[in-house]
C-alpha cells in the first residue's frame, strides 16, 4: 500500500504549468523568481537599504548644508549622549506621548468598534465613516484648528469661562501642551484603530458569539473571553502600528506648539528635523535618525518577543 | 479593408496615447521649476501678496527704466527661506539672484559672491549706501550684497488712543518710563497699551539694543549682554507684572500682535517700516511712528534691511550684476521706498520716502536711521530664533526670567 502510494505521484500525469521550470543540468530555473523578486527588492535597496546606510555614513561627519563635510567619527553620537539637553528632553516626550497616545488611542478604539459592532446596521456605518473623517484630514490643518480652539483665548476657554470655569493655559504650560498634542492626534489617528479593529471584530463567527451567549456570558465576560482572544492579532497588528506612528510624531508639535513651552512638547523627529533642515547639522540630525531608529526597532522586537504571551492566533 | 481600418485606428490611438504621454510628461517636466536666463531669476521670500506686491514694485521700477528689463521670481515664505535657499541655490537650475537680510548674511553667506570687483567692473559706487548696512553686508571682508532699505525698528502707535487717553504722543526722546506710563494709562477694557511678539528681535531686543547692548560681539554670541536682558526682562515684564500687554502664544504669535495693532485693540507695537504701508493702510491718520524707548531717552535704531546678492555658483556673475543693478538704482530704490515705505538705504531718496507721510514719523524714523547700528549675527541665528521662540513662552508668562532663557539659549547654541 505504503509503496503504491510512494509511485502514485510518479505516475500521476504531468502537471507542467506547476511545475518548476529546469536549467540543462536539471535545477530549478531562479529568473522567475528574480524577475518577481526584482523590482520590489531594488526599490528596497534604494529607498530603504541605501539611504540607511548613507544616513549612517553621514552621522560620523558635521555635515553643512553648505560647505565640505568633515569626518568626525563618533562626536555626533557622543554629543547626543551627553551633551545635548534637548535629546534626553525630547526622547522623554517623544515617550511620554507614545505611552499615552497608544494607550487612549487602543483603548478608545477597541471600545467604539465593539460598541459599533454591538450597534449594527446603518448607524454603525454612519459611525465609522465619521470617526475616519479626521484620518484623510491634513495634519497642518487640524493644527490650525486645534489652535484656535486651544489658545489662551480660544473657543475652548472661552466656552469654559461661560461655564464660570478658568481654563488652562492648552498649549502655553507644559502639561498641558502636552494633553493637548496627544488629544489633537488621538482626534486625528483613532479612526484608523476603529477601522481595522472593526473589521477584525467582523471577522470573529457569530456561532461563537451565540454559543458564549447560551453558556450565559455577558457582555463583559463575553468581551474578555471570547472577542478580546480572537482579536488578539489584531490589537497586535495595531498596536505595533500606533507605537511607531507615535515615535514618529512630528507634525502636530511642529504646527501646534513649536516644541514649547521650553523644550515640553520637542519630540525626537522634531529634534531632528530643526537640526539637519534649521540648524544646518546634517550630521547629527542622522546620528538623532539612527537613535530613533534603534529605539524603534527594540520596542517593536520586545512587542514580537512578548506576544506570545497574550496573542491568541487560534481560531 | 476592415481589419485594415482597425489596425489603423489602433496604430492611430496607439499614436495619440504616446503624444498625450509626451506632452504630460512634458508639462510635468515644466511642473519641476522655472526656466530661463538665470541672470534674470531671483530667488527670494514670498509670504503673502504684501510680499509680492513689494518684488512687483522693484521690477515695475525698473521696467520704468528699462522697459525691456525682465525679472521672475520664485521663493518661498520667509520663515523657510533661509532653509530652503541653502538646497536651492545649490541646484544646477538655480536663479543667480537672491535676497539676504543684514541679520542673515552671515548665515547664508557662503551663498553670496562678492560684489567689490563686479560693481567696480560695472561703475556702480557701493560707499553710496547706508554705511550701517554694507558693514552688516559684508562677510570676511567682502560685500555680499545691495541693500535696498536700511530700516530701523520703530514704535507704531495709534494717535487715535493716544489722544482719546489725553497723552502726549512719543517724541524723539521716549524713555522706557514714559513709555511703561503711557502703556498703563492705555489699558483700558479691551484695549491694550501694546502688542507683544514672542519673536526674539522685537520690543525686548529692541529696547536693549537701544540701551546700547548687543547681541553678538566680535562674531561672538552675546545674549547674556546685561542690557539684552535688562530689554527683554522689561518686555516680559510688561505682561506679567504690568498687564498692558496680553501674553503672545509660542507659535505665530506675530501676525496676530499685528493684528491688534491693525484692529485698534493695541496701542502700540515695534516691527520694522517695512510695514508701513500695511499699518498705514489698516489705520490711516490714526498711525504714527516713533522711537525705540530707552533708559536714557536717546534713540538707537537696531537697523534690519535686506539686500539683493549673486550666487556664489552663478555662471554668468556679470549679467546677474547688471540685473542687480538695475533694482537697485537710485530711482528705483527712492521708487519702491514711495510706493511701498521701505527706509531707503540711499540717503538722497529719503525725501521720496517722506512724501505723504506725518512729520513727526519722518523725524522718528530718520532719527533711528542716522543713529542707527546694524544687526549683525552668527552663522547659527536661525538655531538661536527657533529656541528662543520656543523658551520665550515662559518669560512672557513669569515662569522664568530673560537671564535664565537667554542664558541657556547662550549655553545650548554654543556648540
Amino acid at each position: 500500500m505504503t509503496a503504491a502510494l510512494d509511485h502514485a505521484p510518479a505516475s500521476a500525469p504531468a502537471a507542467p504549468a506547476r511545475r518548476p521550470q529546469r536549467t540543462g543540468r536539471g535545477r530549478p530555473a531562479r529568473w522567475p523568481a528574480v524577475l518577481y523578486l526584482g523590482p520590489g527588492m531594488l526599490g528596497f535597496a534604494v529607498f530603504i537599504v541605501v539611504p540607511l546606510a548613507a544616513s549612517l555614513v553621514i552621522s560620523v561627519f558635521d555635515w553643512p548644508l553648505l560647505g565640505s563635510p568633515r569626518f568626525v567619527g563618533l562626536e555626533n553620537y557622543r554629543y547626543m549622549l551627553a551633551g545635548d539637553p534637548a535629546f534626553w528632553r525630547s526622547l522623554l516626550n517623544t515617550l511620554i506621548f507614545a505611552v499615552l497616545y497608544t494607550a487612549v488611542n487602543l483603548a478608545v478604539a477597541l471600545g467604539l468598534s465593539y460598541w459599533l459592532m454591538n450597534l449594527g446596521g446603518r448607524w454603525a456605518a454612519f459611525f465609522r465613516v465619521l470617526f475616519f473623517i479626521p484620518v484623510v484630514t491634513p495634519m497642518i490643518g487640524n493644527a490650525l484648528v486645534f489652535r484656535l480652539l486651544l489658545d489662551d483665548d480660544g473657543v475652548v476657554n472661552a466656552l469654559l469661562a461661560h461655564l464660570g470655569i478658568t481654563g488652562p493655559q492648552w498649549l502655553n504650560t507644559a502639561g498641558w501642551a502636552m494633553i493637548s498634542l496627544v488629544m489633537m492626534s488621538l482626534w486625528q489617528g483613532m479612526g484608523y484603530n476603529i477601522i481595522v479593529l472593526g473589521a477584525g471584530i467582523s471577522g470573529i463567527s457569530p456561532t461563537v458569539l451565540e454559543a458564549s451567549r447560551i453558556d450565559g456570558a455577558g457582555p463583559v465576560n463575553r468581551f474578555v473571553r471570547v472577542v478580546f482572544p480572537m482579536l488578539s492579532p489584531t490589537i497586535f497588528f495595531c498596536t505595533i502600528m500606533t507605537v511607531i506612528g507615535a515615535f514618529k510624531v512630528f507634525a502636530q508639535p511642529y504646527a501646534l506648539t513649536e516644541g514649547g513651552p521650553g523644550n515640553a512638547t520637542n519630540t525626537l523627529v522634531l529634534h531632528l528635523y530643526r537640526n539637519g533642515f534649521s540648524f544646518d547639522r546634517l550630521g547629527y540630525a542622522s546620528a538623532l535618525a539612527w537613535a530613533l531608529f534603534v529605539i524603534v526597532m527594540l520596542i517593536t522586537a520586545v512587542q514580537f518577543s512578548q506576544q506570545k504571551r497574550w496573542v491568541s492566533y487560534d481560531s | 479593408m476592415m481589419d485594415r481600418a482597425a489596425l489603423l485606428s489602433r496604430r492611430a490611438l496607439l499614436a495619440g496615447a504616446g503624444v498625450g504621454l509626451l506632452g504630460a510628461s512634458g508639462a510635468l517636466t515644466a511642473c519641476g521649476g522655472p526656466t530661463g536666463d538665470p541672470s534674470t531669476r531671483l530667488y527670494t521670500w514670498i509670504s503673502s501678496a504684501s510680499d509680492r506686491e513689494q518684488w512687483e514694485a522693484f521690477i515695475g521700477a525698473a521696467k520704468q527704466e528699462d522697459p525691456g528689463f525682465a525679472l521672475t521670481l520664485e521663493g518661498p515664505s520667509f520663515e523657510d527661506f533661509w532653509t530652503k535657499a541653502k538646497t536651492r541655490m545649490t541646484a544646477k537650475d538655480a536663479p543667480a539672484l537672491l535676497t539676504t537680510q543684514a541679520a542673515r548674511t552671515q548665515e547664508i553667506g557662503p551663498l553670496l559672491a562678492p560684489l567689490d570687483g563686479l560693481a567696480q567692473d560695472a561703475g556702480v559706487d557701493l560707499g553710496a549706501f547706508n554705511e550701517a548696512m554694507m558693514t552688516a553686508m559684508t562677510v570676511d571682508g567682502t560685500i555680499r550684497a545691495v541693500p535696498y532699505d536700511a530700516e530701523p525698528m520703530v514704535l507704531y502707535f495709534n494717535r487715535s488712543l493716544f489722544e482719546a487717553a489725553g497723552l502726549e504722543l512719543p517724541g524723539l526722546d521716549y524713555t522706557t518710563d514714559h513709555f511703561l506710563d503711557d502703556a498703563k494709562a492705555l489699558t483700558s477694557g479691551d484695549v491694550h497699551g501694546l502688542a507683544i511678539s514672542a519673536g526674539l528681535v522685537h520690543l525686548g531686543m529692541a529696547i536693549g539694543f537701544a540701551d546700547g547692548g548687543a547681541p553678538v560681539a566680535d562674531g561672538g554670541l552675546t545674549l547674556t549682554d546685561p542690557a539684552i536682558v535688562e530689554g527683554m526682562q522689561f518686555g516680559f515684564d510688561l505682561v506679567t507684572e504690568h498687564g498692558v500687554a496680553t501674553a503672545p502664544s509660542a507659535v505665530d504669535s506675530e501676525p496676530a500682535a499685528q493684528q491688534e495693532l491693525m484692529g485698534g485693540t493695541a496701542a502700540m507695537y515695534v516691527d520694522g517700516p517695512w510695514m508701513y504701508q500695511v499699518y498705514a493702510d489698516a489705520l490711516g491718520d490714526d498711525l504714527g511712528v516713533g522711537v525705540i524707548p530707552s533708559r536714557s531717552g536717546d534713540a538707537r535704531g537696531l537697523i534690519q534691511g535686506s539686500g539683493f546678492g549673486i550666487a556664489a555658483e552663478a555662471d554668468d556673475p556679470a549679467a546677474a550684476f547688471r540685473t542687480l543693478a538695475a533694482i537697485t538704482t537710485p530711482n528705483v530704490i527712492g521708487s519702491v521706498a514711495h510706493a511701498r515705505g521701505t527706509f531707503p538705504s540711499l540717503a538722497q531718496e529719503r525725501d521720496r520716502w517722506a512724501e505723504g507721510k506725518p512729520e513727526d514719523s519722518v523725524r522718528a524714523v530718520t532719527a533711528l536711521a542716522d543713529s542707527g547700528q546694524p544687526l549683525v549675527t552668527t552663522s547659527n541665528w536661525n538655531e538661536i530664533v527657533s529656541v528662543f521662540a520656543q523658551y520665550a513662552t515662559d518669560g512672557f508668562r513669569g515662569r522664568r526670567t530673560a537671564q535664565q532663557i537667554l542664558g541657556e539659549i547662550q549655553e545650548a547654541t554654543a556648540r
